[in-house]
């Protein structure tokens, strides 16, 4: 529960206690106990938890702190079909028309109903109304140590499939193995933890055109998406307790009068006014087509860039909703793409009105696939974004010279003996260090408890090993790379001005050779090291103009704003520093 | 920051260029302007003061320039229609009211060159500026070529460069030649040209051209942006001081997405251009426009019982910030908020290699960045060197920790080496790797077996599988439809790639850019279809469609696809079609049914669907009916059961629960074929809540839950049985 707050904040969740002694199903406390749901204790009823909430079921399961006595097994066992009607019950009023409701059983006894047939059928019965009202049942058996739990003798009866997911899943039921104690409860909350994105499709029903006259259909789904703590809200602090503040924005133009809906146009600034379109105008203006994923072609994987990188990619995957063989198509191309390296070139446009965009089609390896790098990923295809022109920034920055051969081969040692483990990036393994410490004292705060000291952030490389494994032969290119740098600036040093001269773009700038300073302001956008000191020990940098100073400035990597003054002080410190 | 930038635009307003030529609707004149038009609104739209134009009208009727003011012979017929100075477009509209074609000739082009050029050196001094001429005309008024070289020499000096656009020049290189050009306008060309030819920076031009390439987006270049300057580094080195390398680099971003052309919420000024017209800082600054600007300003309420409507509002300096921890809200002090930030320090340090094999490019999450060593430092140049080829041997790609400032939330980049080989740009790339709370586990059966109830196994021979047919026909397909060598190298002539990533232009950012500066420049035209270069990649190339035509069609006939009818599609569960009994059944397979039938035998008896549970049981008897009677019975019991809830509702408390069970009803009997008899128990129980027969004030039921949930009238495009008419349906609403 702890974590669904986190991982789902909006999501209800109530608690239902089943083979207890006291009975209670909201405020009809033991009144009619025996009328409505013996042995049933709603310990909390389905709504949005509170910290509260959290508190007290922490205190009941950890420290057995159990003021209602609720934990008191019944003699008898429940009569599942009151549970599962109890649940029923509770869905019916709490949860009225949500998209998705789910049951989760958690139980040690396979067969509650060993002797009792009427009673079994009874509840395979209420099962089947839960299932009608679009409850999805899910199960958590737990295994004694000395038997297995049957899943035959009760539970197959009771579980349906979940009918989102797709045909072909393997809906098996994991059984925790039991032990006691902790790691019972702990193996619990990771299973619990597994099952808890209910899947969710980004688009379905999409037409997938491989070529003009042959279209399959498909759904996405966005298995990346960058998780960002929770937003703000606003808090009242006035009242007794805490209290959410709902805020409302209101329109208002520059008299300060409110703005009604209707009045209000869509147009772009230009120029420093404002150009208008007709509702008509815009909406053709945005219309690029209707949604598709197009085939353009097919290109060898080499030829996508490693920087060719703007938004995470979509995963699709076929569906039979639209075209009827979707699956076999799509599964013959997903093989032949994997098979030769090659990439589809697309038009994307994922929904109607949705900005068009260009992507590679990229498959990806089945999870248990040995060659896999991803196995944290499902066979299918990808929706890889590719970049416009508009997107690509330009950088310029002249070659460095050449590593040294002995330089290299050290490094290979290292990058030999640093391999992550497994060789592969396992994303699974390295929790975001910024979210956690969030969630943390979020609930740290929250539950009053004391505020942690220090985060467990896997993302910190582990540095004694780096050290006990390659620190002998960094410190040895440590000492290489400054040997050489001298041997390197010495050479550069003689050659020196002819390598920045070689870039000069200032050659046109004929109104600047004819000043007094022309020694300066000749190359003056790329003055090498020793010039510069030249020109400062000479105090020559007064006699270069702005413009000039800031080309050198830039080319040193500094900033380029202040005034004159401002500017010169940075080339003299730059200067004592570097040069 | 980009270079000032001045501009002086030389326009041919002529008697000549009023006719039309070549075949040609429009006048000389206004086809020269659309090139005109569209770089001026380009530099409007940039909105810079530093870029500034001016404007000399050739052969005007008047004549107003300094050189004819101090009484210097052949400045004739030429006016300065705007002085140097930023663009606006208050401008715009001006110089557009007087850009009409004149009744004079005899202006002359070099001296109108010579005007712009005092006006440029007159207006940039020494300053830094980069400095054009551009002349635009049809020369057919006399140009006097004696100092042809003088005004080249000079033009050299301030460093301007001269851009000479001419309607029906000929121009070999684009492959235009006008066959029956004048002898003067062939002997001014030549002038013209010799011009261009003699200037350090000029470019001399045909208008054909210049207007075609109007439609090929133009890139806003951006400067490099340097989001991190300091050290790359391989171990610890406060702690290990003698093993961890440090290499001083700096990161610029490779890519980042352009934004698209945003619109603003206006609203028309309510008295334009009346006495009580505000004169905020906002509307100084959009002088002169019908729409003003619209600011938002926010409220907070609380729940308050004993304040009017149960709420007030409360004075933002009362609140402080919070976080929601489930249903309760946790409030922050300042001290606090800081707290739940992770301490970071900046740093960027490697955690380890891997080898390229385990990478899919599909794992990165966005925009990419480049790595350099920091310049004019051996030290770095020469280790990140070292790295970068170390990796490129071995095929790894190295994974770092990169936080860009203090305190900012650490990213886990993928270092990919690039040793300069091809493109002599030796540099790591770098981009963005997930965390595990960025990964979603969603499950999805196996794409090349299937695994049948009984726990088989199936490689081959299933619907969902392709056969050998197939495959062989998709893997023709996909060869024949390469694009690696499609295209042809402009200059070499060679193979070349199709659509490699600099040619793809963002079609929205460039369609509504040219949409504005064409608004802007003619309010009153229509808006154009967007250029065909924006929509090249929409679809595959003609030609290579007709060249795989044989693996298409081989490959349409192995697929055996067929389209599903609009109306079995499943609407809300996927494979769920018509025969439900295949569906709904527990994992065990046991016939729920026949336990039901005795059951609902129980229920039936008594005939009614129970409040409680009338979901559940209406659906069982919907399923378990066999006439039509039966039917409609439990659509009334459902029917009574909504309108008590309904009239029972203290205000919305039981609304949601009446709309699920009014969308489950519907559902139910659009899949029985009966919407008639949900059209009908709709229709009257709108009129029971717009009456007020269901306990008072209803109407928050009809149009928030029913209307706004869609579960009005079912028409004919949901389900073909059904009568009504989507207006129809529309109506009801």
């Amino acid at each position: 529960m702890q974590q669904r707050i986190i991982a789902q904040p909006k999501d209800m969740m109530g608690i239902l206690l089943f083979g207890t002694a006291k009975s209670k199903f909201r405020d009809e406390v033991n009144t009619r106990a025996s009328s409505g749901y013996p042995q049933c204790y709603l310990y909390s009823d389905l709504d949005v938890p509170a910290a509260e909430d959290v508190k007290r079921l922490k205190a009941l399961v950890e420290e057995e702190d159990d003021p209602e006595g609720v934990l008191v097994p019944a003699k008898e066992p429940a009569s599942m079909a009151n549970v599962l009607f109890c649940a029923n019950q509770v869905f019916t009023t709490n949860a009225a028309n949500f998209g998705s409701r789910r049951l989760f059983i958690i139980t040690d006894d396979d067969s509650p109903h060993a002797r009792d047939k009427a009673s079994k059928a009874s509840a395979a019965v209420r099962a089947k109304d839960l299932y009608d009202l679009g409850v999805v049942i899910e199960l958590f058996p737990i295994s004694r140590q000395d038997k297995k739990f049957d899943l035959s003798k009760f539970y197959d009866d009771i579980v349906y499939r979940d009918p989102a997911a797709e045909a072909g899943t393997s809906d098996e039921v994991k059984t925790s193995k039991s032990g006691d104690g902790l790691t019972l409860l702990s193996s619990l909350i990771s299973n619990i933890n597994s099952k808890q994105t209910p899947k969710r499709s980004y688009f379905s029903n999409l037409p997938f055109e491989l070529a003009p006259d042959l279209t399959i259909s498909i759904r996405g789904y966005l298995l990346l998406h960058r998780q960002q703590p929770a937003r703000t809200c606003y808090v009242w602090l006035g009242g007794e307790l805490a209290q959410l503040a709902q805020s409302e924005t209101l329109k208002i133009d520059g008299a300060t009068r409110t703005v009604e809906k209707t009045e209000i146009k869509k147009a772009y600034k230009f120029g420093g006014e404002y150009i208008h379109f007709k509702p008509e105008e815009a909406v053709a203006l945005k219309d690029m087509g209707k949604k598709v994923l197009r085939v353009i072609g097919f290109k060898p994987r080499s030829l996508l860039p490693m920087w060719a990188s703007v938004k995470k990619s979509v995963f699709i995957f076929p569906s039979e909703e639209g075209y009827v063989g979707s699956t076999r198509v799509f599964s013959a191309l997903w093989q032949k793409l994997l098979k030769d390296d090659k990439m589809g070139l697309a038009w994307f446009i994922a929904r109607e009105n949705a900005n068009p965009i260009l992507v590679a089609i990229l498959p990806s390896r089945n999870p248990d696939d040995e060659d896999s790098g991803t196995p944290a990923f499902p066979a299918g295809l990808w929706l890889y974004p590719l970049p416009f022109a508009d997107d690509i920034r330009n950088v310029e920055h002249p070659a460095p010279p050449r590593a040294i051969d002995e330089l290299t081969d050290k490094m290979r040692e290292i990058v030999q003996n640093l391999q992550l483990p497994k060789s592969m990036y396992n994303p699974l393994k390295y929790p975001n260090p910024s979210l956690q410490w969030h969630y943390k004292i979020l609930q740290a705060l929250a539950l009053d408890e004391e505020v942690p000291e220090t985060l467990d952030d896997a993302t910190i490389p582990k540095y004694k090993q780096i050290d006990k494994r390659v620190g002998g032969t960094l410190a040895e290119i440590k000492e290489e790379v400054s040997a050489k740098a001298v041997e390197v600036a010495e050479v550069v040093k003689s050659k020196g001005v002819k390598r920045e001269t070689d870039d000069d773009d200032d050659d046109h700038r004929p109104a600047k050779r004819a000043k007094p300073a022309a020694a300066a302001s000749k190359s003056s956008g790329v003055l090498s090291n020793a010039e510069l000191k030249a020109a400062v020990e000479q105090d020559a940098l007064k006699k270069m103009t702005v413009a000039a100073l800031k080309d050198v400035l830039a080319s040193k990597g500094l900033s380029t704003t202040g005034k004159k003054a401002e500017l010169i002080e940075k080339l003299e410190e730059w200067v004592e520093e570097n040069a | 920051m980009a270079d000032k930038e001045a501009t002086v635009y030389i326009l041919d307003l002529g008697e000549p260029m009023a006719d039309c030529h070549n075949g040609r609707t429009e006048s000389d004149l206004d086809w020269s302007m659309r090139y005109v038009w569209d770089k001026i609104s380009t530099t409007v739209a940039a909105s810079r003061k530093t870029w500034t134009i001016g404007v000399i009208g050739l052969n005007t009727d008047a004549t107003d320039n300094r050189y004819a003011r101090d009484g210097l012979d052949g400045y004739d017929n030429i006016s300065v229609l705007q002085p140097i100075g930023p663009m606006t477009m208050t401008s715009l509209r001006e110089l557009h009211s007087i850009i009409k074609p004149s009744r004079s000739s005899s202006g002359d082009a070099i001296s109108a060159i010579v005007v712009a050029l005092k006006m440029i050196e007159d207006f940039t001094r020494k300053l830094k500026y980069k400095r054009r001429i551009i002349l635009v005309t049809n020369a057919e008024s006399p140009i006097d070529d004696d100092s042809l070289e003088d005004v080249a020499q000079k033009l050299n000096e301030f460093n301007v460069e001269l851009v000479v656009i001419g309607a029906d020049f000929d121009d070999a290189e684009y492959g235009f030649k006008e066959e029956d050009k004048s002898r003067e306008k062939a002997t001014n060309e030549k002038a013209l040209e010799k011009l261009v030819s003699q200037c350090d920076n000029g470019v001399f031009g045909t208008m054909a051209q210049a207007v075609e390439e109007l439609s090929i987006p133009r890139v806003k270049p951006v400067k490099p942006f340097k989001a991190y300057d300091s050290l790359l580094t391989l171990g610890d080195p406060a702690k290990y001081e003698s093993s961890a390398l440090s290499i001083s680099v700096e990161r610029y971003f490779k890519t980042k997405r352009a934004p698209i052309p945003s619109a603003s919420t206006v609203v028309v000024r309510p008295e334009h251009g009346g006495p009580t017209q505000n004169d905020g800082d906002d509307d100084v600054q959009m002088g002169g426009t019908e729409f003003s600007g619209v600011k938002h300003m926010r409220t907070y309420r609380i729940n308050d019982p004993d304040a009017p409507g149960g709420k007030r509002d409360v004075d933002f300096d009362e609140l402080e910030k919070g976080y929601q921890y489930g249903r309760t809200v946790v409030p922050f002090s300042e001290s606090d908020f800081s707290v739940t930030k992770l301490e970071t320090k900046k740093g960027f340090t490697i955690l380890g290699f891997i080898p390229f094999t385990s990478y899919e490019p599909f794992l990165n999450m966005g925009e990419s960045g480049i790595i350099v060593a920091k310049k004019q430092n051996d030290e770095a140049e020469l280790a990140l060197s070292a790295l970068i080829h170390a990796l490129h041997e071995l095929e790894s790609y190295a994974v770092a920790r990169y936080v860009q400032k203090d305190g900012a939330q650490p990213q886990i980049l993928l270092l990919k080496p690039n040793p300069g080989i091809d493109d002599s740009f030796e540099c790591l790339y770098d981009v963005p790797l997930p965390f595990a709370e960025d990964v979603r586990s969603y499950q999805f059966p196996p794409l090349d077996k299937v695994l049948t109830v009984t726990g088989q196994i199936l490689t081959r021979e299933h619907r969902l599988l392709p056969s050998d047919d197939l495959n062989e026909a998709m893997s023709d397909f996909v060869d024949a439809m390469d694009l690696s060598t499609f295209a042809v190298d402009e200059d070499t002539g060679e193979p070349a790639e199709y659509a490699p990533v600099d040619e793809l232009y963002n079609p929205v950012i460039h369609r509504m850019n040219q949409a504005i500066r064409a608004r802007a420049v003619h309010p009153d035209r229509p808006i154009e279809p967007p250029a065909e270069i924006l929509l090249r990649f929409s679809r595959p190339p003609e030609k290579l469609l007709d060249k795989a035509k044989p693996e298409i069609d081989a490959l349409v006939e192995a697929a055996e696809l067929k389209k599903v009818p609009a109306k079995a599609q499943g609407k809300r569960y996927g494979g769920r079609g018509n025969s439900k009994k295949d569906q709904a059944k527990p994992l065990s397979g046991l016939d729920i049914d026949s336990l039901l039938g005795e059951t609902t035998a129980r229920r039936s008896a008594t005939a009614t669907i129970s409040p409680e549970n009338a979901i559940p049981e209406f659906k069982q008897a919907l399923a378990t009916a066999d006439d039509d009677a039966t039917i409609e019975r439990a659509v009334k019991q459902m029917g009574d059961i909504v309108r008590k809830l309904v009239a029972d509702s203290f205000a919305d408390v039981l609304y949601a629960q009446a709309a699920e069970k009014l969308g489950v009803m519907r559902e139910e009997l659009i899949g029985l074929e009966l919407p008639g008899v949900y059209n009908k128990f709709v229709t009257g129980l709108k009129k029971s809540i717009l009456s007020g027969e269901l306990n008072g004030d209803r109407r928050e039921m009809w149009f928030k839950f029913v209307v706004g949930g869609r579960l009005g009238l079912v028409t004919g495009e949901e389900s073909e049985v059904s009568e009504v008419e989507e207006e129809e349906a529309r109506a009801v609403s």
